[in-house]
């Protein structure tokens, strides 16, 4: 299984690649939204996981050009820290298939990551 | 061109003032507006749509399809006309209207060959602007149109007073917060005008107290203690309250013995015992000794309750008893209760007795005095720590009160540390700054007692002098000072000087928020006056084993990267590492670009070191930092970010610190 992960704080992202890697995904790592983006339209993966704000290019304009420019049902788990529900419904709005708040467990996100990529094979 | 003549209204002062108070002009353009001009271009299928206001001289547009600009002078409006009238003013074609067919947004400039225009106007029916639909071909409404563009206006007419109240409510907030503020430092400041001289009643008495002195005399001193003592924790419960309700109230989270503490709490309480009461602790065999939470709490809260039960129990017994109740691999939850046989509480003034000022009875006041506060600071203190008090009562027969407090499970290096405060001190040599000749007088003695030295400085700048010739161990620090006070002395010693001598505040002004700031400039440790001399020599005995081994007040929490690392030691490191690259560097640069007003950057790092500060679980600076990102979204500073950036700086250091040491 092979994941995007877009966040521009540099330990959350090494630690959630980390925690990820050791449970047996592919991870490629992006602090650039637009990087991450670019890495997206290259090659085919499993789940985008990706922060909101980020520098080069923002989670919702990921989520957007990926559901309506490229057309493609991947899913999308977004990572809120504003804890407004705003910015909930928007992501959802948007065509993301999860949102989780910061600080993201890493059990919880685990569970999500399964449950989506479960529902995908089916 | 004819010079026309311009349409003013007959009451156009009052017009003027009716458009003031809305505070409409000028302002951002918002949702509400846009969306109804949208709505009159779908329903009356124009390309053209805006709603606007006029005032002297110009039209001003709140919202616009079509047009491009903000606003256009009076007199080559159309609108000028519609505010002369109480209903629509619809003109299906304006080359066959004699008015308009020469106009130059007719004939030039907007090319407008459609108009239709409604007024809007105040409840007091003032036309302050209009909503207008605009083609440039003809047309013409439909009657659900028009009802729709003047059921449209009515809604933008609402907003505008929804705008209004909302002004107002602002206002009342603020005048309502003024007021608690100067409330609460009402209280702070009496307080300190009433702990002032307090303070040197204590003092001298449990010095007089150590003298020789003969029955009568004994007897008439400690009369004098326990009033003085009284009068204290009176005062005590009124800025209680009041820090609890300005929120500054802090629940701690440091190491202690709780066996010891409810033995103290038994032997302060066993000489009020009334010859008839039989009065016992008991402890669950299970209960752990060592536990980390608040102590001076946990010890207020029962010395509260059990201090009542005493009070109300004339024959039969009071029972305090701790059980443990749960167990997790990283809490104890412990079962608190105070039990006595005393008159008890009528069913119906159960609810009420946790109410301020409120006993059961009136006259319970007059036969047992007491403020009626003390239950409600119960009551809040055992919210503060996420619990719940609960009573059960039978008139008559006796009352129960209980509560179940979480507390997290000890690790060995902690105990190590609080038990290390047993060790001796030797002959430690102590700087007073203190300008208040009595309270310098009171304190030399006390220390003389301790068996310590003491040199005396009557200001921060005498002290500095003092302190740049001989060797201290350690600073007793007043902060009110003529020259330089306590906070400036500090900082002067900690920045200038380099020092890092343990400061112990001293300060009887209890004021809110002076804790942190004492912290913040850099001293170890705060002791409030009236001192007892046991909270005194605990304070030095905690800051002097601090020179040994630092406790750290801000301690990152590993549990989240434990978990993300999965046990990973070199990876957790690896991420240790780039905190302490990352973090300091950028705290220096949101220092900056707070002092530039540079909000762009300022939103970008604290939404960044959020998240890193969120990784290790230190949730008061993740706060703070979400505080100031919304402060940059807003583009407004308050004077508190400076004090929050202050803390941080220095939190951060004391992380790296924390880091470095375990590493």
């Amino acid at each position: 299984m092979r994941i995007v992960l877009a966040e521009d704080n540099d330990i959350l992202r090494k630690s959630l690649s980390f925690f990820l890697e050791s449970k047996g995904f592919t991870v490629d790592q992006f602090s650039d939204g637009q990087e991450a983006l670019d890495a997206i339209k290259e090659n085919s993966y499993d789940l985008i996981l990706t922060d909101i704000n980020m520098p080069g290019g923002s989670g919702m304009e990921i989520t957007q050009y990926v559901r309506e420019t490229i057309g493609s049902n991947i899913p999308i788990i977004i990572f809120t820290s504003s804890g407004i529900e705003q910015t909930e419904l928007d992501s959802f709005d948007i065509g993301a298939n999860e949102f989780i708040a910061k600080p993201v467990s890493p059990a919880v996100l685990l569970v999500r990551i399964n449950k989506l990529l479960n529902s995908q094979i089916k | 061109m004819n010079k026309k003549e311009l349409p003013v209204p007959y009451n156009e002062a009052e017009r003027l003032a009716a458009l003031k108070r809305y505070n409409i002009l000028d302002t951002l353009p918002e949702h509400a507006f846009d969306d109804a001009t949208k709505l009159v271009s779908y329903i009356c299928g124009v390309p053209i749509a805006h709603i606007s206001f006029i005032d002297e001289s110009r039209q001003w547009f709140k919202s616009e399809i079509g047009i491009g600009v903000s606003e256009v002078p009076r007199e080559i409006s159309f609108c000028q006309y519609t505010i002369m009238d109480t209903k629509m003013v619809e003109i299906p074609d304006t080359y066959l209207n004699e008015q308009f067919k020469d106009d130059p947004n007719v004939v030039d400039g907007f090319k407008i060959r459609f108009y239709a225009g409604i007024p809007i106007t105040t409840p007091d029916g003032h036309n302050i602007g209009t909503l207008c639909a605009i083609d440039q071909v003809t047309k013409e409404l439909n009657d659900n149109q028009r009802n729709a563009l003047a059921i449209i206006a009515k809604h933008v007419m609402n907003h505008l007073e929804l705008g209004t109240k909302h002004i107002e409510l602002n206002g009342q907030k603020k005048i309502a917060e003024r007021a608690v503020l100067a409330k609460d430092s009402f209280l702070a400041n009496m307080s300190h005008e009433i702990r002032t001289p307090l303070n040197a009643i204590i003092g001298f008495t449990d010095l007089l107290a150590q003298t020789k002195l003969d029955t009568v005399q004994r007897d008439y001193i400690e009369s004098v203690q326990i009033a003085g003592e009284n009068l204290l924790l009176i005062i005590n419960d009124i800025l209680d309250l009041s820090k609890i309700e300005s929120g500054n109230l802090v629940i701690e989270s440091e190491p202690f013995n709780l066996k010891k503490t409810l033995k103290h709490v038994y032997n302060l309480l066993k000489v009020k015992v009334p010859s008839d009461v039989e009065f016992n602790l008991f402890l669950d065999a299970d209960m752990p000794e060592m536990v980390i939470g608040d102590q001076g709490r946990l010890n207020q809260i029962l010395v509260n309750l059990t201090g009542n039960a005493l009070k109300f129990t004339q024959e039969g017994e009071v029972t305090v008893s701790v059980k443990l109740v749960n167990e997790t691999d990283d809490h104890y939850s412990l079962k608190f209760s105070v039990k006595d046989t005393g008159i008890g509480i009528p069913e119906n003034k159960l609810k009420t007795i946790f109410k301020r000022f409120t006993q059961a009875e009136q006259s319970t006041t007059r036969r047992f005095g007491g403020t009626g506060l003390g239950l409600n600071i119960v009551k809040q203190l055992v919210e503060l720590q996420n619990a719940e008090i609960h009573v059960k009562s039978r008139e008559g027969r006796g009352s129960e009160f209980f509560f179940v407090l979480d507390y997290k499970k000890a690790d060995y290096a902690e105990i190590a540390a609080a038990s290390s405060l047993e060790e001796n001190l030797g002959k430690l040599k102590i700087l007073l700054c203190e300008d208040n000749a009595l309270n310098q007088k009171l304190v030399k003695n006390v220390i003389y007692n301790f068996g310590f030295e003491l040199d005396i400085a009557d200001n921060g700048q005498a002290g500095i002098e003092l302190l740049s010739k001989n060797e201290y161990d350690l600073i007793l620090m007043d902060l009110q000072m003529p020259v330089k006070d306590g906070y400036q002395t500090t900082e002067f010693i900690r920045n200038e000087m380099n020092s890092h001598i343990p400061i112990i505040a001293m300060t009887a002004h209890s004021l809110v928020g002076e804790q942190e700031r004492c912290y913040s400039v850099g001293m170890n440790a705060y002791v409030p006056k009236p001192f007892k001399q046991a909270v005194l020599l605990q304070a030095i005995k905690i800051v002097m084993s601090k020179e040994n081994k630092e406790i750290f007040k801000w301690k990152p929490d590993y549990s989240f990267l434990d978990e993300m690392s999965c046990g990973d030691a070199r990876f957790k490191q690896e991420m240790i590492d780039l905190f302490i690259e990352k973090v300091p560097l950028e705290i220096t640069q949101l220092e900056k670009a707070f002092n530039n007003n540079d909000y762009e950057t300022a939103k970008k790092l604290s939404h960044n070191m959020k998240t890193s500060m969120s990784m290790f679980m230190l949730d008061d600076l993740t706060h703070y930092l979400a505080i100031i990102e919304d402060e940059a979204i807003l583009g407004q500073f308050t004077a508190e970010t400076a004090d929050k950036i202050n803390v941080l700086h220095n939190a951060v250091i004391e992380v790296v610190e924390y880091f470095k040491e375990q590493g």
